[in-house]
C-alpha cells in the first residue's frame, strides 16, 4: 500500500455528523459576518495626505524644539494605544483583565488584549468601566485604554485596591497594614481601619452597598459600613486567605489555611461551612454566578496534584496546581490558570462538557521576552457590555 | 488550478466587500476539508464542530485584514490543526471529568454510512498516535501540504516534522504498508 492509499483511506473515512455540523456553523458564521464592521481602507488620497503630514513632523523632529513633539508622538504611537494581535477568543461575553510581571492586561473578547501600565495588582471597577491598580505606593484608577484617571500616593507600600459595586462611589486598599477608603473620583482618602492582615478586601456585591469584609492580623474578619459602624465581626478558626461574598450577598465564605472554611450569614450567623479535601491547600474560591455554588482550586503539595471543584462535582484534577479561577460573566464557562502547564483552561459547563486550552501564556503576557517570569494571575472576568 | 486561485481570490475580495455569497461559496469550498481535519486530530465531533467553527470565526473576524492575495486555505487550515492539537492536548491530560459522552467512538461509521474497511482501521491507528503526530498526518495526506508547508504552519523544524511523519507513518505500518513519504 501507498501513501497515496492512506491518503484515500482517510478521505474515505467517515466523520460523523458532518451535514448537520455544516449547517450550523454557517448559520453562526453567517451572523458573525453580519455583524462585522468593515475596515475603511484608505484611500490614495488619504495616504498621500498622512504621508505629508509624516514627512513634516519628522523635519519638525529635527529641530530641538521639534524633538518634546516627537516624544509626544511616539508616546502616542507606541505606547498604550497600540493593542496587542489576538491569542485567543474568549468563548463567552466580557472582558478578562490579566495581571503579568509586565502588568495588568484587558484582554477583549476576541483575544486582542492591551498592556494598561506597569503595575504590580489590578481590579475592575462595577461594569469594567475603570481599572484600579497599585504598585509601590501609589494607587492609580486608570480608563481602559490605560490612561490614568486619578491617582493617590501614600507613605507605606499600596496593595488589594477594589472598588466598591455601584454605582462605585469608593476604592478600599491595603496600606502597609492599614485599610483605607478614597472615593471614587480619588477625593477623600481617609483611613478605615489597623492591623489588617494581608488579605484583600471584599465589598458585598449589592447595588449601593457601603459594607466591606477585611480581616485582621490575629485572624479575625470583621464586617464594616464604610460609612458607619463595624457590623459584626467573627473567628473563622483558622488564617483568613479570602474573602468571597454570594452574588446577592447574602453569604460571606471565609477561605482559611484549613479545609473548614466557614460560611456566615448576615449579622454573623454561621451557615455551615465548605469543607475541602484533606491535605489540600486552597489557592483560590469563587461563586458561580447567580447561585451560591462555590467552585475552588486546591493543591496536594505532597501528591503534586491539583482539583477544580464546583458544588460536589470534581471539575478537573491535573498535575501541578491551579492559581486562579474566573467565572465567564454569564456562569457558562469558568477560567482556571495552571502554571506547570503554561496554559488558561477555559472549561464549559455544567461538567465540563468541552476545554478550550491556551498555551504559552507566560509568553503572550511578556511580549519580546522569553515568558519565563511568574506565571499571569487572572484577576477577573468581567460583565457582558461595559456601562 | 491557477484558475481556481483566481477564483478564490475573487471570492475573498468579495467578501471582504460585503457579498454573502461570496463568503458563502468561500465556506462551502472549505468546510469540508476543515472539519474533516479537525476531527482526525480531535476523534470528537463536536469538538471538531468547533474547532473548525472557531477557525472561520477568525477567518471573518479578520477578514479585512487578510490579503486576498494569499491562498485562502491554508491561513484556515494552520488555524484548525493549531486548534485541534491544544484541543486534543487539554482532552488526554484530563482525569477525572465524566464528559466521556461527548466522545466519539474513533471513526465509528453512522449508521447508512458504510465506509471501506481499511478506512476504519488507519483512522483508529491514527487515534492512537499523539496529538502532534497526527496534525501531521492530516496536513500531509489530508491537506496535502508538503513537509516544508507543515514546518512553517506548525512553527517547527522541517526535521521535525518529517521526523513526525515517518513515526506516524511506521505506527500506521500495524495496519498498511505505507512507502516513505517523500
Amino acid at each position: 500500500m501507498t501513501a497515496r492509499d492512506v491518503r484515500s483511506a482517510l478521505l474515505a473515512a467517515p466523520v460523523p455528523d458532518e451535514l448537520d455540523a455544516r449547517r450550523r456553523t454557517w448559520a453562526v458564521v453567517k451572523a458573525a459576518y453580519a455583524e462585522r464592521e468593515p475596515v475603511r481602507r484608505p484611500r490614495r488620497l488619504r495616504l498621500l495626505v498622512a504621508l505629508a503630514v509624516l514627512a513634516a513632523l519628522v523635519a519638525a523632529a529635527l529641530s530641538p524644539p521639534g524633538r518634546a513633539v516627537g516624544d509626544w508622538i511616539r508616546d502616542r504611537v507606541a505606547g498604550k494605544e497600540e493593542t496587542e494581535p489576538a491569542l485567543f477568543r474568549l468563548p463567552a461575553a466580557g472582558q478578562l483583565l490579566v495581571v503579568s510581571e509586565s502588568g495588568p492586561w484587558l484582554v477583549r473578547p476576541d483575544g486582542s488584549k492591551r498592556l494598561l501600565g506597569a503595575y504590580d495588582d489590578a481590579s475592575f471597577s462595577p461594569s469594567a468601566r475603570f481599572v484600579v491598580a497599585t504598585r509601590g505606593r501609589r494607587v492609580v484608577a486608570l480608563e481602559p485604554d490605560g490612561d490614568p484617571r486619578w491617582s493617590v500616593t501614600k507613605p507605606l507600600p499600596v496593595a488589594d485596591a477594589r472598588w466598591a459595586p455601584s454605582p462605585g462611589f469608593r476604592v478600599a486598599y491595603r496600606a502597609g497594614e492599614t485599610l483605607r477608603i478614597v472615593a471614587g473620583d480619588g477625593t477623600g482618602d481617609r483611613l478605615l481601619a489597623e492591623d489588617v492582615a494581608a488579605v484583600e478586601p471584599a465589598w458585598q456585591p449589592l447595588e449601593g452597598s457601603t459594607v466591606l469584609a477585611y480581616a485582621d492580623d490575629v485572624g479575625r474578619v470583621h464586617v464594616v459600613d464604610v460609612d458607619g459602624d463595624e457590623l459584626w465581626s467573627a473567628d473563622p478558626g483558622g488564617a483568613p486567605a479570602k474573602l468571597v461574598w454570594s452574588p446577592d450577598g447574602g453569604i460571606l465564605l471565609v477561605v482559611t489555611d484549613g479545609v473548614r472554611h466557614p460560611l456566615y450569614r448576615q449579622g454573623g450567623r454561621r451557615a455551615g461551612a465548605l469543607r475541602t479535601p484533606a491535605a489540600h491547600a486552597v489557592l483560590d474560591a469563587e461563586f458561580a454566578p447567580g447561585s451560591r455554588h462555590v467552585a475552588y482550586s486546591a493543591y496536594d503539595a505532597d501528591g503534586g496534584k491539583g482539583l477544580v471543584v464546583l458544588g460536589d462535582e470534581r471539575l478537573q484534577r491535573v498535575e501541578g496546581r491551579i492559581n486562579d479561577l474566573a467565572f465567564s460573566p454569564d456562569g457558562r464557562w469558568l477560567l482556571a490558570g495552571w502554571p506547570e502547564a503554561d496554559q488558561f483552561l477555559f472549561l464549559r459547563l455544567p461538567g465540563v462538557g468541552r476545554i478550550v486550552a491556551v498555551d504559552d501564556v507566560r509568553r503572550e503576557f511578556d511580549p519580546g521576552g522569553p515568558g519565563l517570569g511568574e506565571f499571569p494571575q487572572i484577576s477577573g472576568w468581567c460583565c457582558a457590555s461595559p456601562d | 488550478m491557477a484558475g481556481a486561485g483566481r477564483d478564490e481570490r475573487a471570492r475573498v475580495r468579495a467578501a471582504q466587500a460585503g457579498s454573502v455569497a461570496d463568503l458563502e461559496e468561500l465556506f462551502r469550498a472549505h468546510w469540508g476539508r476543515a472539519y474533516r481535519a479537525a476531527y482526525l486530530v480531535v476523534h470528537d465531533s463536536a469538538a471538531a464542530e468547533d474547532v473548525a467553527q472557531e477557525a472561520f470565526l477568525a477567518a471573518v473576524r479578520n477578514l479585512d485584514r487578510f490579503d486576498a492575495a494569499r491562498p485562502f486555505g491554508p491561513w484556515l487550515h494552520r488555524i484548525v490543526v493549531n486548534r485541534a492539537i491544544d484541543w486534543s492536548r487539554a482532552r488526554s491530560l484530563r482525569r477525572e471529568v465524566g464528559a466521556g459522552d461527548a466522545i466519539d467512538e474513533a471513526a465509528a461509521p453512522e449508521s447508512g454510512a458504510p465506509a471501506a474497511p481499511l478506512s476504519g482501521d488507519i483512522v483508529a491507528a491514527l487515534a492512537s498516535l499523539s496529538p502532534d503526530h497526527r496534525a501531521v498526518i492530516v496536513l500531509r495526506y489530508v491537506l496535502e501540504y508538503s513537509p516544508g508547508e507543515i514546518a512553517r504552519m506548525l512553527e517547527l523544524p522541517r526535521g521535525t516534522v518529517n521526523s513526525r511523519l515517518r513515526r506516524g507513518l511506521d505506527a500506521l505500518q500495524g495496519v498498511v504498508e505505507v512507502e516513505e513519504p517523500e
